[in-house]
């Protein structure tokens, strides 16, 4: 489904990501590590295309065709989903506006019709009872004085709507007491799917207690230095990333 | 440039052109006021952009033509630059002026409350000369300017709307201000007057629509007098067509307790100035002004609001905010005095701006001046572009860039738009606020 080849990409002119390769296939869910700084946010950015970052050398492929090309919308479209580390506010922006708006850009866009104000209640309200978001955000302004629980099952309930064909995850744990992580959790676990791929990017091996990965690789110095199952996160919990590190500059 | 001199020809000129167009009938006040007032404009100085509130008005293009009161009342007039009625017939208390003067066979007024008093100063400076002497007289406090002194000069019509004590209004009032100008520039005066006497109650929604093709000045004022325990909601469209002048003044009188709620919608004109000034006679009282403005390519926009507190225990709030494109101008003066005996004053200033074109102008300066110590107080102002955040976010949503900006702006818009208590009223105007951004798509 992703295929990103010697990845390279530098943001102020700073180089950030230095020959990253990384394959996901359908089905599966990958974790990505490191240390902060490492880029694994960068990498959550640059596939969804956000300004101010300058891919220098490489190449990502994205169900077959070249994804830079894309703008960021159409990539929404062809089935890339960022849930975001900060999710942003909009003020004035109704929730249920914005995600009916969401969800029948990307249908229109995919040559299915747009729901209506009924159908879209239906389903946005079976959606919503998957990560527990009480109705009365719905109808609040988009994230608008949400805590950090309710941004986070905000982004996983767009996640649900759209049904993308690749979720990034970009540090989803980051802010959550335990009760909201395991809600999130559960709402991002009922979403996996043989047709879907996922990848989480996580400082912390806490996440993947809840969301267990197929395979998991560290990020340092904008490459990938180490790829293994779940247990090189365990691994990392109980060592560190500076073994890894050491070994790498090695 | 016209000089001082020719400047103030140009409101002799009208003085002695319209002149004719009073009738010498009528209550002697009246004709005094009226003659002090032409006294007045001959020796009052004039708008000067050496002064503060008039720096950023450019009035050339104003001074380049003579107007002309419409003569006489008219029976109809062709409704096309109405569009659209907020309210279904009947759903409101509709008063329609065109071209300054009040016109029964396209208004329509309900039943309403006993001894509540609502139509056209027209009407009552012929049958009650007295009471409307009694009211004029409430704002004679106001501080004059040869404006407001042309708008004197030529009272004789407007909105007359008195609510006794212990009354609410249910149905809204709605004012349609239709100005159409057919051979020659139009000049439109309305002075209207509103009471609310203890414990009344009122919605009124004042509009000004013209045409577009239409080269008019409108000079309109109003006294809004709200004694205690009243409540005005106050909603103000001006959608004036796009060649024409509109200056209006509202002042506002507030008594023990009184609730005032203004919201301020201005996207008209080529040229457009509002003042509001607010005092406070009694206190607890709360005084809400919100503000949307949208000035576009050849758009000058300018709000001028004075609220001053002299008494304690009051709150007031400035709430504005603006959207300018292409190379529209917009000017922003707030000013909120909290005078030495004016303790427990709640106070809010806010002015925001999104600056979407690289031509467009913003000229902002909000005002809090405090002489009491025991106040809450604060102001803001900022002026920026659509932020990127928020673009990338809706973007990677799917949603399209261009539709993901005009989402954004009335999203910024609605935070004032919210204010406006009545469901009509609130989606006319965001139908049309995204209607204008939609026109102006081409420019962002």
């Amino acid at each position: 489904m992703l295929k990103i080849t010697d990845l390279h990409a530098t943001a102020d002119d700073k180089p950030i990501l230095q020959g990253l390769d990384l394959e996901v296939n359908a089905g599966e869910v990958h974790a990505i590590m490191g240390p902060n700084g490492s880029g694994k946010s960068t990498l959550a950015h640059i596939l969804a295309g956000r300004d101010g970052y300058v891919v220098t050398q490489g190449e990502v492929m994205f169900k077959g065709h070249s994804l830079l090309d894309l703008d960021i919308e159409q990539r929404a479209h062809n089935g890339i989903f960022l849930a975001m580390q900060y999710p942003v506010e909009l003020p004035g922006v109704n929730n249920l506006t914005f995600l009916r708006e969401s969800l029948n850009s990307v249908r229109k866009a995919n040559g299915e019709s747009e729901l209506d104000a009924v159908s879209f209640m239906k389903l946005v309200r079976e959606k919503a009872q998957l990560v527990e978001l009480p109705d009365k955000l719905l109808k609040r302004d988009v994230n608008s004085g949400f805590s950090g629980g309710e941004k986070k099952r905000n982004e996983i309930l767009q996640m649900a709507l759209l049904e993308p064909a690749l979720a990034i995850l970009d540090e989803t744990d980051s802010g959550l007491d335990i009760d909201a992580l395991r809600v999130v959790a559960q709402g991002v676990n009922a979403l996996r799917s043989p047709q879907r791929a996922m990848i989480v990017v996580t400082h912390y091996q806490r996440l993947l207690e809840y969301i267990e990965p197929d395979y998991v690789h560290v990020l340092a110095n904008g490459k990938i230095v180490r790829s293994g199952d779940k247990s090189l996160a365990l691994e990392l919990e109980q060592k560190g990333y500076n073994w890894l590190l050491e070994e790498a500059a090695a | 440039m016209s000089t001082q001199q020719t400047q103030r020809d140009w409101f002799n000129d009208i003085v002695q052109q319209n002149a004719g167009l009073l009738s010498s009938a009528g209550p002697p006040w009246l004709s005094r006021t009226r003659e002090q007032a032409r006294q007045a404009i001959t020796g009052i100085p004039l708008p000067d952009r050496k002064q503060e509130t008039w720096r950023y008005a450019d009035l050339g293009k104003l001074y380049q033509q003579h107007y002309y009161h419409q003569q006489g009342q008219l029976d109809t007039l062709a409704d096309d630059a109405v569009q659209k009625w907020i309210y279904a017939r009947g759903a409101s208390h509709r008063l329609v002026f065109a071209n300054g003067h009040f016109v029964p066979g396209m208004s329509h007024i309900d039943t309403l409350p006993s001894n509540v008093t609502l139509g056209s100063l027209h009407d009552m400076l012929k049958t009650e000369p007295d009471r409307v002497s009694a009211v004029l007289s409430q704002f004679d406090a106001d501080s004059a300017d040869v404006f407001s002194e042309l708008n004197r000069a030529f009272i004789n019509d407007g909105l007359f709307v008195h609510v006794p004590e212990n009354t609410v209004i249910d149905k809204p009032i709605e004012v349609v201000y239709l100005n159409i100008a057919d051979q020659q520039n139009l000049l439109c005066q309305p002075r209207s007057l509103v009471i609310l006497e203890a414990n009344a109650q009122a919605r009124l929604v004042e509009r000004n629509v013209g045409s577009g093709r239409s080269s008019y000045f409108f000079n309109g004022v109003i006294g809004l007098s709200l004694a205690a325990n009243a409540r005005l909601q106050h909603y103000r469209l001006q959608h004036e067509g796009r060649n024409a002048h509109h200056l209006s003044r509202v002042s506002l009188r507030q008594q023990d307790a009184s609730e005032y709620s203004g919201v301020n919608i201005s996207t008209g004109g080529a040229w457009s100035r509002t003042e509001i000034n607010a005092r406070f006679d009694g206190p607890h009282a709360v005084c809400e002004l919100d503000g949307l403005y949208s000035v576009g390519e050849q758009q000058y926009t300018d709000f001028h609001l004075d609220v001053r507190h002299s008494l304690p225990h009051c709150r007031s709030r400035e709430n504005f905010k603006g959207i300018v494109y292409g190379n529209g101008r917009a000017v922003f003066d707030g000013r909120i005095l909290v005078e030495k005996d004016a303790q427990k004053t709640d106070a809010q200033l806010s002015n925001s701006n999104l600056l979407l074109s690289q031509n467009g102008e913003v000229d902002t300066k909000p005002q809090l001046e405090i002489h009491a110590d025991d106040v809450k107080c604060s102001h803001g102002t900022t002026v920026g572009k659509i932020d990127p955040g928020q673009l990338f976010y809706l973007r990677s949503r799917g949603i399209r860039e261009q539709q993901a900006r005009k989402m954004i702006c009335l999203g910024f818009a609605e935070q004032v738009l919210s204010h406006i208590d009545d469901a009509a009223v609130h989606d006319f105007v965001h139908a049309q606020i995204a209607e204008l951004l939609d026109q102006a798509a081409v420019v962002l």
